[in-house]
């Protein structure tokens, strides 16, 4: 009787979710260049990339600091994790590209109020040893399996890495911790959400151009709203 | 559930030992596997400065593609054991396998007196402890 009655217990919905942390989303064109950058919950901040090293609009938060100061150029949507603008006062508008062209001040700018990066690298660097890993790692996948496939992740003792490649050579890369299950899902949720919508449909976002990257305040408040509502985010 | 490969990688990065075991993955020329050794040992390098958070982080330890994925075992003297299998291989299993992988190779190929570290392995004593535990 008494193991029937196991038995029939019921074990009501589902185990608990342990909460994964996103840190952040890098999204590249098919010219190898970033041209979006997203994070949540990097707890150090990325360097402020050198001038010149990362195409405009890719993200406030991580353009060269501007001594120079406009507040007529303010931009409307001004990111809050735009730390930058603190240390100097200046807001650098998106796809501003003349506040960029400024050089001279920008190599004596004060040091970035944000202490040092979790990576140590400038972020302009940071985003190209990321694409070189990912690169390297799809050749090897390929060339080991025989067949045309796709790598999907890799996980370290402190993060893990998904890919998701569409056919127009457009990589979305997030970094996740690594308990994560894959997030290949959530990456092609995001390219078939707001990024067809905000920049693919967007007939101001210049995509294919080697000059901008593809910030702009409706992708980024939806891709910030799919991700911070989704089941997974704590 | 099956295990395509093994590869050891010395502290310099050259493959020191590759052997296939089952069928699943191409067959490529030994000068290949050399220079897809190479470029492992590079990535796991890289992958662990990536680390978006502070402190240590370790370099790749698995690689997962769509029909195999590579595990890697990092030493404290600067072996990474590399084994490809299938996705659907438990973690415990393969970490226990690397495990056992190791001593093996601390048996029969460091106490070899006639073993050159770092230099190619050619051993039958490790070819045959190797085909008992992984068939």
């Amino acid at each position: 009787m008494f193991e029937i009655f196991a038995f029939t217990h019921v074990h009501n919905g589902s185990l608990p979710k342990s909460s994964m942390t996103i840190y952040s989303l890098y999204i590249y064109d098919r010219h190898c260049a970033c041209v979006y950058y997203h994070d949540w919950h990097r707890t150090r901040r990325p360097k402020p990339a050198v001038e010149g090293g990362i195409l405009p609009a890719v993200s406030q938060a991580v353009l060269a600091p501007v001594a120079e100061s406009n507040p007529s150029t303010l931009a409307p949507y001004s990111s809050p994790r735009n730390t930058l603008t603190s240390a100097s006062g200046v807001v650098v508008a998106v796809n501003e590209f003349n506040a960029q062209s400024t050089a001279s001040p920008l190599l004596q700018a004060p040091p970035s109020p944000v202490g040092v990066s979790s990576t140590g690298l400038a972020f302009d660097e940071e985003v190209k040893l990321v694409y070189g890993v990912v690169f390297s790692l799809r050749n090897m996948v390929k060339k080991l399996s025989g067949r045309d496939e796709q790598f999907v992740s890799y996980r370290t003792s402190a993060y893990k890495l998904h890919l998701f490649e569409t056919l127009s050579g457009y990589k979305f890369i997030m970094l996740s911790d690594p308990g994560t299950e894959s997030l290949r899902f959530v990456l092609r949720q995001i390219y078939v959400g707001p990024f067809l919508e905000y920049v693919v449909r967007n007939p101001l976002i210049n995509m294919d151009s080697k000059e901008y990257g593809v910030d702009n305040e409706y992708f980024r408040a939806s891709v910030d709203r799919m991700i911070r509502g989704s089941s997974f985010f704590p | 559930m099956a295990i395509f490969g093994l590869w050891v990688i010395n502290k310099a990065g050259g493959l020191v030992y590759q052997r296939n075991f089952a069928d699943g993955l191409a067959q490529l020329t030994s000068n290949e596997y050399l220079v897809l050794a190479g470029t492992l040992h590079g990535i796991h390098a890289i992958t662990s400065r990536l680390s978006p958070i502070p402190g240590q982080s370790s370099g790749a330890q698995v690689i997962e593609g769509e029909t195999f994925k590579i595990n890697v075992l990092l030493t404290l003297t600067g072996t990474k054991f590399i084994l490809l299998t299938s996705p659907a291989e438990p973690a415990s299993t393969i970490d226990v396998l690397l495990q056992k992988i190791y001593s093996i190779y601390a048996e029969k190929v460091m106490q070899n007196p006639f073993h050159t570290p770092e230099m190619p392995i050619r051993s039958e004593a490790f070819d045959v402890s190797l085909g008992a535990l992984i068939g």
